[in-house]
């Protein structure tokens, strides 16, 4: 223990380990560090074994290893590894957490939690119907059709030369 | 009061009697306007000019005398003593026991904020379970968030609130992959997957808040009304910081209760729908409303954006009624922070409406139905109308050398002669009347907004500040108009914030418009015919002062100076209802991707959400993507990789693995910042 204490890189680890511990909503305190201790120390030995790893990854490799087969097995399932641990946040139960034995009722908790997007799909077809917009459509569609700039040009020329007549006319004769 | 029996026992003749006494008061002010102007326009005969005028005239004063129509007879339905034809008084008394039709509670999402919405989500649960609803509502959070963060964000609230009440397999979260067509298509999608479960779909919006007891009551006049499609309450403002807030909120209580009362009066099951905050029976709106495309020459143009109005209106073609269940407490929404951020609703509004054109002809659309697209266009065609009556009048009274007034809403051309002054004080009332009948009615209330001085003094704040906002929301609507009908998009530089002030350069930025055309519009005045300088002040007034007003409407510091003393009060301000309790933001959350990566928890639900990982062929470019977010931040993905990488189940679970192994060195340092924060929780 002397020399974890001592070694900021075992230090560090330590520190990541407890906070992934924690991060599980671990509880009380003397369990998260027993946890962290023995997680520690069993780094340790896989560090020994193999020195080129960093102390930091050996140490948080192993605790998420340990993590996620404790949710695949608790799952029954590797795949639903994901759905088990959310449940687990769920359950109140976070004490039990990378316990090696587990209550029955607390599994079967887990493995039925309904953790779903919705419920059962029922499809069904939505059929759009064909509106009839009546005259105004059929005005659009001929406009859209036979529209363009140099005639809508044109018309402008024509109704401005319309305009003014009609305004020369009441200026000549009504005002 | 005799009771009503149901829907089924309405007498034809009566509905048909209501439609004429409407359109007949309504037609009538109309013509004595019509009258009042001819008048005034024929002394020296008409000139050609004056026959545009006249003709835009006929529809702007229209407007506002069926404007006023609507809340006059609201006012004298409310004044003795209610509408015996109001569908909530269908549910027997003393109320049935029993479950309820299986409703769907649909909640649609876009990028909002997850905290308030699943807040209120939490108060409506637990307020269905209170009222006793237990089985009989199931809740949907219907997500189309694009934003990454916003999604893990939803997915964890979602999660917790169904930790917190038990709630899985009673409260659904689902995102679409593909959010097509919007909220209607978002609602369209549930239908099609589970709309077949249920008999009813209540929908809300994300700022929606219902309680319970008004829920079961709703689905319970379904129940009573076979023939009754869409029933549609009328949400009370609430939540109000801002000044704009404020004001908006205490003006729907002010004239509120007088146009809704109106509208039901006039349409009683010919009603419209405004896209929340109602009751849907399903089998008619998966058979009969599915949203029909509308001419257009692109695909965008052919969907439909405003959806409500139009389901309104099939429902009505299928046969079914739509009912305004106006008097119902317990139906609650927000407004907009500030000006910017409600003109771009206008604008969203505007576009939808112009659009419903289409079946303001369509052979198959009723009477009633005609008559609400018709109001809802002319909300927004009334700006570029006005804007082009008040440079015709300008320019026949350059012309004429004659005297012309303007007032806020509608200018008038005054001529010499009594039709003037009749037709300036006709308008005067047909524009302030309805708020001074909304002062009557909420007198023996006055307790409830600060005593009557306060009430008064509120209505004078809001009239005043209302005819500021008048001339700058008609030079947005008439931009907007023109741009839709041009087929432009109409650009907006205002972001989207979370708190309500806006920034003085975003507000030169957004405003210099309507700036710039009031002082233009000011000098013409001055120098062309300044006699109109007095009559034009509120109208120039508004677009000169338009950069600090709407600085001014989001401000929280405004809204609470008026607060402080007690003015723009509104009733749940004084006793706040539980449904309300506790829906102020905590602690600002952790953004999504960091929870996402750091937190197992929220890793872990967002996986069993998943359905499964991509292909291997996609498994190097997600891992690429991954490497490059630890290494170069969050930022350096676009939203659509970000969004591609979070889709993949495997993806996921590495990042989580990955940033929790990792050498600190070898993190951006957002993350390693991240991940030091939590080592240190």
């Amino acid at each position: 223990m002397e020399e974890l204490a001592w070694d900021p890189d075992w230090n560090l680890a330590c520190a990541r380990i407890e906070a992934y511990l924690r991060a599980h909503a671990v509880e009380p305190r003397e369990r998260v560090l027993a946890l962290t201790l023995g997680i520690l120390q069993e780094a340790k030995t896989l560090h020994a074994q193999n020195p080129s790893s960093t102390r930091l990854g050996c140490a948080m490799n192993l605790a998420v290893r340990k993590s996620d087969d404790w949710f695949s097995s608790l799952a029954g399932d590797p795949a639903k590894a994901s759905r088990a641990r959310a449940a687990f946040f769920s359950s109140g139960r976070n004490d039990l957490f990378l316990e090696p034995s587990l209550p029955a009722d607390f599994v079967s908790a887990i493995r039925n939690a309904g953790i779903e997007a919705g419920p059962a799909l029922k499809f069904q077809s939505l059929l759009r119907k064909e509106p009839d917009y009546g005259a105004m459509e059929d005005i659009a569609r001929e406009t859209w059709d036979q529209f363009s700039w140099g005639h809508t040009l044109r018309a402008f020329a024509l109704w401005v030369v319309v305009f003014l007549a009609a305004w020369g006319a009441y200026l000549r004769f009504f005002q | 009061m005799k009771p009503f029996p149901g829907i089924a026992s309405l007498n034809p003749d009566g509905v048909a009697l209501r439609h004429a006494l409407f359109l007949a008061t309504g037609a009538g002010i109309t013509i004595c306007g019509i009258v009042l102007m001819v008048a005034i326009l024929r002394v020296d005969g008409f000139t050609p000019v004056e026959w545009v005028q006249l003709a835009l005239f006929v529809p702007l004063f229209g407007q506002i005398a069926f404007g006023f129509t609507i809340a006059f007879w609201g006012f004298l339905i409310l004044a003795s003593g209610g509408d015996r034809y109001e569908i909530m008084r269908t549910l027997p008394n003393p109320p049935a026991d029993g479950p309820a039709g299986g409703t769907a509670i649909v909640l649609p999402v876009f990028n909002e904020d997850p905290d308030r919405t699943f807040r209120g989500l939490e108060n409506m649960f637990r307020s269905v379970e209170a009222a006793g609803g237990g089985g009989s509502f199931d809740f949907f959070v219907l997500s189309d968030s694009n934003d990454p963060g916003r999604w893990i964000e939803e997915e964890a609230a979602w999660f917790r609130l169904c930790s917190r009440c038990r709630a899985f397999g009673r409260i659904f979260y689902r995102r679409r992959r593909v959010p097509l067509h919007g909220k209607s298509g978002n609602i369209a999608d549930f239908c099609r997957r589970w709309g077949k479960n249920f008999q009813y779909l209540l929908i809300l919006d994300a700022d929606s808040v219902m309680s319970g007891e008004t829920i079961l009551r709703l689905a319970r006049v379904m129940d009573a009304n076979p023939g009754a499609g869409i029933v549609q309450t009328a949400p009370q403002i609430i939540r109000g910081k801002s000044l704009l807030q404020r004001l908006v909120q205490f003006a729907t209580r002010l004239v509120g209760p007088l146009f809704a009362a109106g509208s039901n009066f006039w349409h009683l099951g010919g009603g419209n729908y405004w896209g929340h905050n109602a009751i849907i029976r399903l089998k008619p709106f998966i058979g009969q409303c599915v949203l029909p495309v509308i001419p257009g020459r692109s695909a965008d143009d052919r969907h439909i954006l405003s959806h409500d109005t139009v389901e309104a209106s099939l429902m009505q073609e299928a046969g079914y009624q739509v009912w305004f269940a106006y008097l119902e407490d317990g139906s609650y929404e927000e407004s907009p922070p500030d000006l910017s951020e409600s003109l771009k609703r206008d604008r969203r509004w505007c576009q939808g409406n112009l659009q419903h054109f289409w079946f303001l002809f369509a052979p198959g659309t009723r009477f009633t139905n005609r008559i609400h697209i018709f109001f809802g266009l002319m909300a927004y065609l009334t700006a570029p109308l006005l804007v082009l009556f008040i440079a015709l009048s300008s320019w026949d009274n350059r012309w004429k050398q004659q005297f012309e007034i303007f007032s806020a809403q509608v200018d008038v051309p005054v001529g010499p002669g009594w039709a003037s002054t009749v037709l300036l004080g006709l308008t005067l009332a047909l524009l302030f009347l309805p708020k001074i009948l909304g002062l009557i009615h909420l007198l023996p209330r006055a307790g409830d907004y600060g005593g009557i001085l306060r009430l008064f003094l509120s209505a004078i704040a809001e009239t005043i500040f209302s005819i500021l906002l008048a001339s700058i929301l008609l030079y947005f609507y008439t931009r907007f108009v023109i741009l839709t009908v041009l087929g432009l998009r109409v650009t907006w530089k205002s972001q989207i914030r979370d708190k309500s002030d806006i920034p003085f350069g975003e507000a030169v930025k957004t405003y210099w418009g309507p700036t710039c055309a009031g002082v233009l519009a000011g000098l013409v005045a001055f120098f062309w015919a300044p006699a109109l300088i007095l009559w034009l002040s509120p109208f120039l007034a508004g677009l000169i002062l338009s950069i600090p007003v709407a600085m001014l409407s989001g401000s929280e510091k405004a809204g609470l100076l008026l607060k402080d003393p007690g003015l723009l009060l509104i009733p749940e301000e004084s006793s706040l209802p539980p449904i309300l309790r506790n829906l102020d933001p905590g602690e600002p959350a952790v953004p999504g991707i960091l929870q996402l990566a750091l937190s197992p928890e929220v890793n872990a639900i967002h996986c069993s959400l998943l359905r499964k990982s991509h292909g291997h062929h996609e498994a190097g470019l997600l891992a690429g993507l991954r490497k490059r977010l630890l290494q170069e931040g969050p930022q350096s993905l676009s939203r659509r990789e970000l969004n591609a990488l979070l889709w993949d189940r495997q993806a996921v679970e590495s990042l989580h693995r990955d940033i929790w192994i990792s050498e600190e060195n070898s993190l951006h340092p957002r993350w390693r910042n991240a991940l030091r924060d939590f080592v240190r929780r």
